[in-house]
């Protein structure tokens, strides 16, 4: 039986009362009894502590000392709220960015897939072509490869597709995957109500396609309905059986969208969904060994190395590659983990998550400088104190152990309040993503969960020992006779020394956050003014699919051709076309090979290039110029002879320039040729940041899409920003009026400004910008506060040296300078370090970069020159404050 | 009764203290002062024990098993913890007191070596 406290005193009073029984009966005055027993028993604490020792061990005791310490903490924390709240503030500061940044770089790296644990395992099939371009493989080259593979667990295939929901006006355009039957037996994910797909929806072709929804689609299109497994559901105006509802947490295997349809991929053909290649037909795409459907991916099995597995997908691409001869066929496969996927977004955002992390770090290590310094200096003002529990017995150890758990009781409500900031801000970033992308439905995989809390109290602990360490022992070390006396001079050396270098630490990481933060602007900006070739001002985009209501060809050109001359009429709009694309949408669109007369190809050369089908005055609408030859025009019909018009690069590239184009010949695939009849100039296509790349034109009369793009330009005569934004609007609702007076039941797809449309083509730069903005900016304030503090510390300091100074005859300005001078040299040693340090990381921003240098001299230069009067104004200030003071207060104050 | 002085007494031997409460317990159970005044009383007021050393080596037989303690009320009328001897400890006691012959022994040997071993 373990005693208690009061059973111990209760022993010890029973000895001592026997005692004093005994010394009294023997004839000791009560008095003196009571005091000799006393005397005799010994240090009272001291036995009862070893009496408890037998019964506690040690680490209890520790951390008896520990709850003591932290008791200790707490109390002489709350004497100065000011410290402690700033301490906590950069702290939370500092926590809150690695955490929300930590979470994303998570979601990306381990689990890409929400909804799928360890989906970051998944490895992916592409073909590549001579020329190196990744290929999508076709179902029939799947089937060789899922039925003779030995590395994958399960090989599946997915192929992102935009379909739409529902019919008519109330019609929604919606992501789906075409699947195909193991796909959510091989990522382990069930259904929530009904079952998942299974192999046999993939065979069965005859009956009825079939579909999982999502849960999203569930829940806002069919309102939650209990009942809906077996209920139809029409997606792109076919028939589908819902045969049951995918996890919630569930959202496809294309990453950052929203996936909420998932369709046997057997069923594609009839949902209209055509691949690749134009000469095969919608129900043969499936046996068209050139149908680019998908890439195979899956699992390898227990023990299987990626090694093992690229070797025997190159084995079993053998047979098939010796039927593929040409440079634009699949050459060979590659076997890519997860994240590698070719255009998937991991492939780029995870790079710039990498930048993210790495400046979250810095601002992380600027908090800590930061503290350090707080830490320092309230040690300093602490010197009495400290002393007197040394001159105690208190050991160094002791003493050290004690600030440092000072540190760690300010890195909890760090941790706390760093975690809520990451959880409150992550949803706000996503949501801005979001909006900038709308209509468009993304999903962001980014949740807090474990991981991220274990990483906010390791980083938080880690800097919280970081920080305080060093002034830690150092605040150990004290002078007892000096300090106790209290006149010997505060600045010994070395603390000067550790107060230099933290502010000279501090101005470096500061400059590097500024360089990144400068350098993504300014990219930004330069995406802004970058030349996409064409000019939205004015235009408004409204896009419409025909088959939405089960228009065929016939009645889809006349429709089109309809909308067109009334449009045309409409007085308010100075031109109007059509085309099958938009452009800077973020994705490239499908790439078609050719052949050009009169150029003769390397033998691993692929001429595989996107187009796009236009009608006639599209050039003028988008204002895009031509370099020779003609636009489209009405010559340019079904009856007319087949022509084509070619961009600047490909001009350059395969004709021997502009002038040399026209009149030349290109065919698609083995069909007929067309002639060259003019050269546009480039465009940003698909991305802004990409580079210049050949691509072509084709008469819509002579291509028939039946989703276009209806781009109308304003008339630009009127006057005034507010005017012409309501005639955007204006124009928006009159095409809206007339796609539904012509037919009410046709959906728009969207109606917007151009402006509008192509803003999400700046989501990725603008994104990335702005948190390193907030990074770089975040740092360089707690950069500046940190440096303020230290140096206006050190010369509050020498306010004795500074009276001295005045009173034999210094004038304060040369008090001044004198400070001024000593702490731009501290800064100019950090700045020097912290543009080495940036002109050697800066590389690593290349991948976020557009159209700037890693090494602008413009970024560099506008850093240098924040931190350098950052430090000028934080030295400037006290130093100033210090010299007016009259020397005999001065002297006085010690 | 005569008082020994105290720079005549002796220090414990280390180790010792545990086997001499346990002797002392062996005749029935007492309280710690008992125990402290039993041992002064046997060894002529040559041994004595400090209070600081005799309570916690109480407790750390007690923890060990070989003593039970149980509260009663002593002499001057307060409550006492009275410790008393459990099986084990007889045990103990025998394996100590083996223990200590044999030191006794093995040192009477150094320190008077018989004739003709030198």
């Amino acid at each position: 039986m373990k005693p208690d406290d009061r059973e111990l005193d209760d022993e010890i009073r029973g000895h001592l009362a026997l005692e004093i029984k005994e010394r009294i009966d023997r004839g000791e005055d009560p008095e003196a009894a009571r005091l000799a027993a006393l005397r005799e028993f010994g240090y009272l604490p001291a036995v009862r502590e070893s009496m408890r020792q037998v019964w506690y061990s040690r680490w209890i005791d520790a951390l008896h000392d520990q709850v003591s310490d932290v008791r200790y903490a707490l109390r002489s924390l709350a004497r100065n709220p000011l410290f402690a709240l700033t301490v906590v503030g950069v702290l939370t500061v500092g926590i809150a960015l690695n955490a929300a940044v930590f979470t994303m770089l998570k979601s990306m790296a381990l689990t890409p897939i929400a909804g799928v644990d360890g989906s970051a395992r998944l490895v992916v099939i592409f073909g590549e072509t001579g020329g190196g371009r990744p290929v999508r493989l076709s179902y029939t080259d799947y089937l060789h490869l899922r039925d003779n593979d030995r590395a994958f667990a399960s090989l599946f295939g997915s192929a992102p597709a935009r379909a739409h929901v529902g019919r008519g006006r109330g019609a929604r355009p919606i992501w789906t995957e075409l699947v195909t039957g193991n796909y959510f037996d091989a990522l382990d994910v069930r259904a929530q109500l009904g079952r998942a797909l299974r192999p046999s929806d993939e065979a069965a072709q005859a009956s009825e396609p079939v579909v999982v929804i999502g849960d999203r689609l569930w829940r806002q299109d069919l309102g939650a309905d209990p009942h809906v497994v077996g209920k139809p559901i029409v997606i792109n105006n076919t028939l589908l059986t819902v045969v049951g509802v995918a996890e919630p947490a569930f959202h496809g295997t294309t990453v950052v969208y929203d996936v909420e349809a998932f369709i046997p991929v057997t069923a594609a053909p009839r949902l209209g969904f055509t691949f690749g290649t134009q000469q095969t037909t919608a129900a043969g795409i499936l046996g068209d060994s050139l149908a680019t459907v998908f890439y195979p991916q899956g699992y390898l099995r227990p023990g299987t190395s990626m090694a093992t597995a690229r070797a025997q997908a190159q084995a079993l691409w053998a047979p098939l590659a010796a039927e593929r001869t040409t440079p634009q066929d699949v050459q060979r496969l590659r076997v890519v983990p997860f994240w590698q996927t070719p255009g998937g977004a991991p492939s780029y955002i995870l790079p710039t998550l990498t930048v993210l992390s790495s400046m979250g770090l810095l601002v992380l290590l600027i908090a800590c400088a930061n503290v350090a310094g707080l830490v320092l200096v309230r040690g300093i003002s602490r010197r009495g104190e400290i002393a007197v529990r040394l001159a105690l017995g208190a050991s160094r150890t002791r003493i050290v152990r004690l600030l440092l758990v000072e540190n760690l009781v300010l890195a909890v409500p760090g941790i706390v309040l760093g975690t809520l900031a990451a959880r409150a801000g992550l949803p706000v970033l996503v949501e801005y993503a979001q909006w900038l992308a709308a209509p468009e439905r993304l999903f962001f995989n980014v949740e807090l969960d474990g991981l991220v809390i274990g990483f906010a109290v390791l980083i938080a602990c880690g800097s919280a020992i970081v920080s305080g360490f060093v002034p830690a022992l150092r605040s150990s070390r004290v002078d007892l006779v000096t300090t106790i006396n209290e006149d010997a001079s505060p600045r010994g050396a070395s603390r000067g020394r550790l107060r230099s270098a933290l502010v000279v630490a501090q101005v470096a990481v500061s400059l590097l956050l500024l360089v990144g933060a400068g350098l993504t602007t300014r990219s930004v900006e330069a995406a802004r003014r970058a030349d996409t070739g064409f000019d939205p001002t004015g235009v408004v985009s409204i896009a419409i699919d025909v088959r939405q209501n089960g228009y065929d060809e016939a009645r889809g050109r006349a429709f089109h051709r309809m909308l067109l001359d009334q449009m045309r009429a409409d007085v308010a709009l100075d031109s109007v076309t059509l085309a099958a694309h938009a452009p800077l949408q973020m994705q490239d669109t499908r790439v078609y090979r050719i052949e050009i007369d009169g150029y003769a190809p390397r033998h691993d050369e692929d001429l595989a290039f996107m187009a796009n089908m236009v009608g006639t005055d599209y050039f003028r609408t988008l204002r895009i110029p031509m370099r020779a030859g003609r636009a489209f025009d009405d010559r340019d019909d079904a009856d007319g002879a087949s022509v084509a018009i070619v961009n600047e690069t490909f001009a350059t590239r395969y004709l021997g320039g502009p002038n040399m184009a026209v009149d030349r010949r290109l065919r698609l695939g083995t069909g007929e040729w067309r002639t060259i009849v003019g050269v546009a100039a480039d465009l940003k296509y698909a991305r802004i940041n990409e580079s210049p790349r050949p691509y072509f034109y084709l008469p819509l009369q002579q291509a028939y899409q039946p989703g276009v793009v209806v781009h109308a330009r304003v008339h630009s005569d009127i006057p005034g920003d507010v005017n012409a934004a309501a005639a955007l609007e204006r124009a928006v609702e009159h095409a809206r009026a007339r796609i539904a007076a012509l037919d009410a039941d046709l959906p728009v797809l969207y109606a917007r400004t151009m402006a509008d449309q192509i803003r999400g083509a700046f989501i990725f730069l603008d994104l990335a910008a702005t948190m390193l903005f907030i990074f770089g900016v975040t740092g360089m304030v707690l950069a500046g506060l940190g440096t303020y503090g230290l140096v206006s510390y050190a010369v509050q300091q020498s306010t004795h040296e500074i009276g001295i100074r005045i009173a034999l005859g210094a004038s304060s300005r040369s008090v001044v300078v004198r400070f001024l001078l000593r702490g731009l040299a501290l800064g100019l040693t950090g700045a020097a370090l912290g543009l080495a340090a940036a002109v050697g990381v800066s590389g690593l921003l290349r991948a976020v970069l557009f159209g700037v240098s890693t090494t602008d001299a413009g970024a560099f230069s506008t850093a240098l020159a924040i931190v350098l009067t950052g430090v000028a104004v934080a030295t400037l200030v006290p130093a100033w404050r210090a010299a007016r003071t009259s020397p005999l207060q001065a002297l006085r104050q010690q | 009764m005569a008082k020994t002085p105290d720079d005549q007494r002796l220090e414990l031997l280390q180790g010792t203290l545990d086997m001499l409460i346990l002797r002392t317990l062996q005749w029935g159970p007492r309280h710690g002062h008992g125990i402290g005044q039993a041992i002064r009383q046997q060894s002529d007021d040559l041994l004595k024990v400090e209070t600081g050393s005799l309570y916690p080596a109480l407790h750390r037989l007690e923890k060990r098993g070989w003593l039970k303690a149980e509260w009663g009320v002593s002499e001057a009328n307060q409550r006492a913890k009275y410790y008393r001897l459990t099986a084990a400890g007889k045990a103990q006691l025998s394996r100590e007191r083996d223990r200590w012959s044999q030191l006794v022994h093995a040192i009477g040997r150094i320190m008077n070596p018989a004739p003709g071993e030198d």
